[in-house]
């Protein structure tokens, strides 16, 4: 088998038994997807509170948009990303530790990064699926619409992803070390998805924390698209976010990989690959 | 000659964990080169050795019986050797391939059941599992489902082969790993206590499984702590102890090797410790006793030169010190008296 072609068939592998388990768990796979519209309904609802004719003032005057909705919602979507890339692999090798099944896999003769690249396209199918039904359930329940098309913030989107799976990688190194990351990963998850401004413009962080917000590559990511989608003025230059992103992703992927890579060869050494 | 698995003066060493067994193997390791007084140095925390200086050279074709208590290093070595651990010293070798520098290429040509019924997916079927693996092993796709199905009949899977894996028996679950281990068609298996937590019959099943993979060729590493299940499948053996190789021969010249002596195995009640007055007896070169507390007995297993010639004595001696004789027999050497001798412990110990 070619070597594109084994790649492709491995990575659709991991990607089918994935969703497969997932669909083993309907209550759980149902909640998953509607979880994040019943997040949204409350803050849907205030918004209107706060708005005259479908427009809020306030909101307007910060960011350049009148649409709080769909700021937040494009936000529940950086979110999601987010989200997964610090839950998604770390927690598919902890499921692996625990379930028994990681050595198994460890064993096949294919680079574990690949193994872990195919569980981050696992995580990347999953969450987009939990998008289309955001966007459906928004859609339909409060008449959410994004008019322009989102092809534009690919260019934004890609590097974003790209650099936070790199992240991904190195977390799921540390929950090879670890073993129980959680605690940690929910706070961390919690602080940068907030600091980035899923929910709210950074504008109105008070400086320090801005200072922290506008450290973070995320940021930059989520200002970008959504300046393209709702025609609002970005943080800073688009051509400058883009640039930031681009390093973000290279820097990322190359140091996620390394980190991953050492951690795995520390833990052949010691002997903990087993142990949960 | 060439050999399929070659292991040259492996040697493993974990850090100690303040709480708990060493990683590799669960509770063995010597404490060994405790630097304690170098405060917050990695290399002040001492080492626990869970194997020691092992060497094995396994021939193509062959059944090698890796025999030892819990903890002893049979793990540790077979993870070694199946690319999972790196070795702390020495060097291992997979038909040909270095099991350190050539992890890929090891991995290409070895089946593995480690960790057994729980290496496989519970919420996919049996077939599906076969699938994903088939693909991690990058077997294309025709082929792969021609090789699922042998593999399903073969193992008597093929009635539960859409069936979720929760749904099976410990049996079926580890039929399924061997399967998992099988669908790369390896030349080399490594079988990690393949049968244990099996009932007799699941267990007596997947033996002769074992059986027929070597006549088709395979060379197996085998590990157990179960005697009669060493002594039937391997063609040669290595009792390994606290991380060493103290034994390794065919299961018949390993009991031959006692048969310089009878084993004598007395079973009585009422008795103190027997060990202090059995040993005095004229003629025996070694005692073991062990208290069986399900029976409140003394189970005590005499080596001796001749047993007619001591048994009076013996006898004797229980009365003396008040005891009951509830059975009095003497056996041909098995394993487990080979490895009382080498040890001086039992092997479920």
């Amino acid at each position: 088998m070619s070597g594109l072609l084994a790649t492709v068939r491995i990575i659709w592998a991991i990607v089918k038994k994935d969703l497969l388990v997932m669909l083993r768990y309907p209550l759980n796979t149902f909640m998953m997807m509607v979880e994040p519209i019943m997040w949204l309904t409350p803050v849907y609802f205030l918004g209107r509170a706060f708005s005259s004719n479908s427009v809020a003032r306030g909101f307007l005057a910060t960011t350049g948009t009148g649409d709080f909705m769909t700021f937040v919602l494009l936000g529940t979507i950086a979110q999601s990303y987010i989200s997964a890339a610090f839950w998604g692999m770390g927690m598919a090798l902890r499921n692996d530790m625990t379930s028994g099944t990681l050595e198994a896999n460890w064993l096949a003769p294919v680079s574990r990064l690949l193994l872990l690249f195919g569980k981050s396209v696992s995580s990347l199918v999953r969450t987009s699926l939990n998008l289309v039904v955001i966007l459906a359930l928004g859609n339909q329940l409060f008449g959410l619409e994004i008019s322009a098309p989102f092809w534009k913030a690919g260019a934004y989107l890609l590097p974003m992803l790209i650099g936070l799976y790199g992240f991904g990688f190195a977390y799921a190194g540390l929950v090879l070390l670890l073993k129980d990351a959680n605690v940690l990963t929910d706070v961390t998850n919690f602080l940068v998805s907030t600091l980035s401004g899923s929910s709210f413009p950074v504008k109105v962080l008070p400086t320090p924390l801005l200072m922290i917000s506008l450290a973070l590559p995320m940021t930059y990511g989520l200002d970008a698209i959504r300046s393209i989608l709702l025609g609002i003025p970005p943080l800073v230059a688009l051509g400058w976010e883009s640039l930031i992103l681009i390093i973000f992703a290279l820097v990322f992927s190359l140091a996620g990989s390394y980190i991953f890579r050492r951690v795995d060869q520390h833990v052949r050494r010691t002997g903990t690959l087993s142990m949960y | 000659m060439s050999f399929m698995i070659e292991a040259l003066s492996l040697h493993k060493e974990f850090p100690a964990r303040k709480n708990g067994p060493s990683p590799g193997n669960g509770k063995n390791g010597d404490p060994r080169n405790d630097g304690g007084q170098r405060l917050f140095s990695p290399k002040a925390r001492p080492q626990l050795v869970a194997v020691e200086d092992v060497s094995l050279t396994i021939q193509s074709g062959e059944i090698f019986g890796l025999l030892g208590p819990n903890g002893a290093g049979k793990s540790t070595t077979i993870r070694m050797l199946a690319t999972l651990l790196e070795p702390s010293r020495g060097t291992a070798r997979i038909a040909g391939f270095d099991v350190v520098r050539q992890p890929q290429a090891v991995r290409r040509r070895l089946g593995t059941v480690l960790g057994g019924e729980r290496s496989t997916y519970w919420k996919l079927t049996g077939r599906e599992n076969l699938e994903y693996f088939a693909a991690l092993y990058q077997i294309p796709g025709g082929e792969a489902r021609l090789r699922i199905q042998e593999l399903l009949a073969r193992l008597d899977l093929e009635a539960k082969a859409n069936e979720l894996v929760e749904r099976y028996s410990s049996g079926m679950k580890q039929r399924l790993a061997l399967a998992r281990a099988l669908l790369p068609r390896p030349p080399v298996l490594l079988l990690d206590e393949p049968t244990v937590g099996l009932d007799p019959q699941s267990a007596r099943n997947l033996r002769q499984i074992i059986r027929e993979l070597k006549e088709q060729g395979h060379t197996i590493l085998l590990t157990t702590h179960y005697m009669e299940e060493a002594d039937q499948l391997s063609d040669r053996i290595a009792i390994i102890d606290h991380g060493r190789v103290i034994a390794l021969d065919t299961p018949r010249a390993l009991k031959a090797s006692l048969t310089q002596q009878e084993v004598c195995r007395l079973e009585a009640a009422g008795l103190p410790d027997p060990k202090p007055w059995a040993s005095q007896i004229p003629g025996v070169q070694e005692v073991n006793c062990r208290f069986l507390t399900e029976s409140q007995t003394w189970e005590v297993t005499l080596h001796l030169k001749d047993y007619r010639a001591a048994a009076p004595e013996l006898l004797r001696l229980v009365t003396e010190q008040g005891g009951r004789v509830i059975q009095l027999s003497v056996k041909e050497p098995t394993l487990e008296d080979v490895f009382l001798s080498l040890t001086g412990k039992a092997l479920r110990d």
